[in-house]
């Protein structure tokens, strides 16, 4: 069929080669999972400082009470975890990961820009830069366009929603999904298999046809509704979790996936966050709920996976006076895997007292996100061009990986 | 055909009174006289691949009209795009306020205090009606132009401000210099305010020079990469054009030169003394890059990768480059020797995302408002003005062939009628040369699509294999037509 086509009679000279050839060649690592709380979340009502009397202070009403505090019930108090930090209550589907060393945090993590806005700094978070100059690319894109790993899938990276995340922009074609059966093509059985047949017999000579078919199948086959989590792992009945399924979905398919972005939404919360329950709260079950289930399914793929939490600052350290809290500046990201250096509450806290905390009163920042990316892509993604994907940034490693 | 005032009134009136675009279209197209009821002509596999890159998909009128005239008469008719009536389109496009304000009023529409600024309305007006034009305007090798010009002087509309002034960068710089000289091209881009914005030159200043500007335009725009000049000409140039900014407060948005930012010592860029004299030091330079002979290579070397080549023939960039030095960079006498040159050397191109689309949606002669379509070049990576980085949308056939599942996506839903407000008719296609025969109907769409009829081993295997998936004979030329369109052949041009 192919040969009988007018334009394909010439030889195959001008048939496809690389795109560019990125200077690193390099077997594929991790599978990487990035989540990113939108909106800048309340991460110290998340991972709660509570051997700091100032966190009390500062937060009379919203303050998480402390693990030991008798006056509180029991579902009101923060889940310890080493003496000084604690989960919020409704972190607490984490603690199985905590506990077997595979859920690391980077406390008072984030980036150095100052502007509180939330469009200036996921912008700036997601190209990796320090200000509005530099590659207008995202840090992922970066990624993929420095590292060639043989792997031409398109659902080598994926966007989980309408549209890629700008981290994804660059020079390696991504796909956005909003579900798997963004890969499928519409219409009924009868139509579908006509489609089907058309396509196969246009692409009967055509190597990445044939790839493109064969994913299509195998995800055509795929179905959220009916899919079977192992180890009983139950994804929340949200968009985050069904993001969370799919991607899970999609590494067990062994299409190709290399990264997967999600986002979770709704963290600015100004207005009657809540405490132990609420609006911010129901986020936090959600979240915990969400990377549990994951964490569980994926259980026997645990060392070729990673898993990444990040926002694009944290919130002022005082309560406001609506009982919501307003932007601040440091946040904290949480690294999930098989190779975490688990257990463990890294890099350095600043302190909450007056003098400790920057600008109108917020947590400093003591590592800097590109130093948590920095460690994942060139121990567990085998990608060292982290000079391209953060440039003019010289990173240090947290050594949050093992 | 001219129309008089009288008409274009009525017409106006006929647009404006219908919000949704598309169900009038044929109306005042047909009025002003673009649809001819003949049969489509045929098209020698020649005459098929140089209309195929001289247009983004050739129409039937258009096939018929090249005939006629030939190569070379097409080609002159194309090139003096002012004297082609383009009423039907222009009309099309007067919903669109924004394309015709100024920077500050841009501003001023964007801008909702309180909430911010509506980052979204100004650059979808852009993207919709640069398909609207890329579709229905009949000055198809201007189009070409504008959006090779706006892949070489590529601006990412998300960065900054851009989101508002890459509009007036459009009309000012790229439309309005298409088909015109290079060396006022290239003037006109280094004072628009979206590329001071996207190129980081608002931040050059005399104590922290920047750049990220003075590079690109030497890189990207006017020498290329080995164009013969060093780390030490990109600072030099990188201080002539500091205080090269953009308004903050009155007349904001346009471009201005802040003469406090400006370094005013002696510079020294490619072997040339340059005297302090403010805004004219930088000037100086691009007046000496627009004709530098390795921008004449450069420049000939692009479009002749976009007209005949991944890979152009030696051969005829230097012929190329050679006129653009001779005619001190005339846009339109490069264009004649790469076209008529270098035509009958063609290698096949694999189309990009947008030409694609806009190749099916022209020869299958749908009609759209094209916001349902910028989603579907937004999902294969060429929804317009969202390249991020300076060096514009790939155009080497390698860099778009990994992701064909959007595209067989497009090609079902486009040929089952199911993009919204986007519609065509197989059946009125086909009825002027139809026999009422599957088989001689299915030749005649790939004659449409592909140039010429399939050998008819081939034709009758891919219409059994959709017969045998249990389609009707009507399902059949339809699911026929939408893997014709989805198919290898049909993603070249």
């Amino acid at each position: 069929m192919l040969q009988t086509l007018p334009m394909l009679h010439q030889n195959k000279s001008w048939m496809p080669r690389l795109a560019f050839a990125p200077q690193n060649t390099a077997p594929r690592g991790d599978t990487l999972v990035v989540v990113f709380l939108r909106g800048a979340a309340d991460v110290l009502n998340m991972v709660v400082p509570h051997g700091e009397d100032a966190y009390y202070q500062l937060r009379p009403s919203l303050g998480i009470a402390r693990p030991d505090d008798s006056k509180k019930k029991k579902e009101e108090r923060a889940v310890d975890l080493d003496g000084f930090f604690g989960l919020h209550p409704n972190m607490q589907p984490l603690l199985d990961a905590w506990q077997s060393e595979q859920l690391a945090i980077i406390h008072a993590c984030g980036a150095p820009d100052e502007s509180r806005s939330h469009f200036k700094a996921m912008e700036l978070m997601e190209r990796g830069v320090d200000d509005e100059r530099g590659p207008a690319s995202g840090w992922i894109g970066r990624h993929l366009a420095t590292l060639n790993t043989g792997n031409t899938s398109p659902l080598r990276a994926v966007g989980m929603g309408t549209r890629p995340q700008k981290s994804l922009t660059g020079s390696v074609p991504v796909s956005a999904l909003r579900s798997i059966a963004d890969f499928h093509l519409g219409g009924d059985q009868r139509a579908l298999q006509q489609m089907r047949m058309a396509l196969s017999t246009v692409y009967q000579n055509d190597v990445m046809g044939q790839d493109t078919l064969s994913i299509m199948d195998t995800l055509q086959t795929l179905d959220p509704l009916t899919y079977a989590a192992s180890r009983d792992a139950k994804y929340p009945d949200t968009e985050f979790g069904l993001a969370l399924k799919q991607t899970a979905m999609l590494i067990k398919a062994q299409v190709g996936l290399e990264v997967s972005a999600i986002d979770l939404g709704g963290w600015d919360t100004h207005f009657a966050q809540g405490s132990s329950t609420g609006l911010m709260p129901n986020l936090m079950k959600d979240l915990a709920e969400g990377l549990a289930a994951f964490h569980a399914d994926m259980f026997d793929h645990q060392n070729q996976l990673t898993t990444v939490t990040m926002s694009e600052f944290g919130r002022r350290a005082s309560e406001n006076g609506s009982l919501g809290t307003d932007h601040g500046h440091g946040s904290m990201m949480m690294v999930l895997g098989g190779n975490v250096d688990g257990g463990k509450v890294h890099g350095q806290w600043p302190g909450m007292e007056e003098g400790q905390l920057i600008g109108p009163g917020d947590l400093a920042v003591t590592t800097d996100y590109r130093d948590v990316l920095s460690e994942i892509l060139t121990k567990r993604l085998n990608n060292p061009a982290t000079d391209e994907i953060f440039p003019e940034y010289q990173p240090v490693m947290p050594n949050v990986l093992r | 055909m001219t129309l008089s005032r009288r008409d274009f009134l009525k017409l106006s009136a006929l647009v404006t009174a219908s919000a949704a675009l598309s169900s009038c279209a044929p109306v005042y197209r047909k009025l002003a006289g673009d649809l001819p009821a003949v049969p489509w002509t045929a098209l020698s596999a020649n005459d098929f691949l140089a209309l195929n890159r001289l247009t983004f998909g050739p129409r039937v009128d258009e096939r018929a009209r090249f005939v006629d005239i030939g190569l070379k008469a097409w080609i002159e008719e194309q090139l003096d795009f002012e004297s082609i009536n383009d009423l039907a389109c222009e009309i099309q496009l007067s919903p669109f306020k924004s394309l015709k304000l100024d920077a500050n009023e841009l501003e001023g529409i964007s801008n909702q205090l309180f909430d911010g600024y509506d980052r979204d309305t100004i650059p979808n007006e852009l993207r919709q009606s640069t398909l609207i034009r890329q579709l229905y305007s009949k000055r198809q090798l201007y189009e070409i132009m504008v959006e090779f010009w706006s892949d070489h002087f590529n601006i990412y509309i998300e960065k900054g401000n851009g989101f508002y002034l890459k509009t007036v960068d459009d009309r000012e710089v790229i439309r309005k210099h298409a088909l015109g000289s290079f060396r006022d091209l290239v003037w006109a881009s280094a004072h628009s305010p979206a590329m001071m914005i996207y190129l980081d030159n608002q931040a050059n200043e005399k104590s922290h020079p920047n750049e990220n500007y003075a590079r690109e335009l030497m890189e990207l725009h006017t020498l290329g990469v080995d164009g013969g000049y060093s780390q030490k000409d990109v600072m030099e140039l990188a201080r002539c054009l500091t205080g090269w900014n953009v308004k903050e407060h009155f007349w904001l948005g346009d471009f201005v030169f802040k003469e406090d930012l400006h370094d005013t010592g002696v510079k020294n860029v490619l072997g040339l003394t340059i005297q302090p004299s403010g805004i004219q030091e930088a000037e100086q330079v691009i007046e000496m890059l627009a004709v530098h002979p390795s921008t004449a290579k450069f420049i000939s070397t692009k479009l002749a990768r976009r007209f005949i080549a991944d890979e152009p023939p030696q051969e005829l960039i230097e012929k190329a480059a050679q006129t653009f030095l001779d005619t001190k960079g005339d846009i339109k006498s490069v264009l004649r020797v790469i076209l008529l040159d270098g035509l009958a050397l063609a290698q096949p191109k694999y189309k990009r995302p947008a030409n694609y689309v806009l190749s099916s949606l022209r020869m299958l002669n749908a009609e759209t408002d094209a916001v349902a379509i910028n989603e579907h070049l937004l999902r294969m990576g060429q929804s317009y003005f969202n390249w991020p980085t300076p060096d514009g949308y790939p155009d080497r056939s390698e860099s778009w062939q990994g992701n064909l599942m959007p595209r067989w996506q497009f090609a079902f839903e486009l040929i089952r009628n199911e993009i919204k407000d986007t519609k065509h008719n197989l059946k009125n296609l086909l009825d002027v040369s139809s026999t009422g025969i599957l088989q001689d109907d299915v030749d005649a769409l790939t004659s449409l699509l592909l140039g010429a009829p399939l050998e008819r081993i081939g034709r009758d295997r891919l219409i059994d294999s959709v017969r045998a998936a249990g389609a009707t004979e009507e399902e059949t030329l339809q699911i026929v037509a939408g893997g014709l369109i989805a198919s290898p052949a049909f993603q070249w041009r």
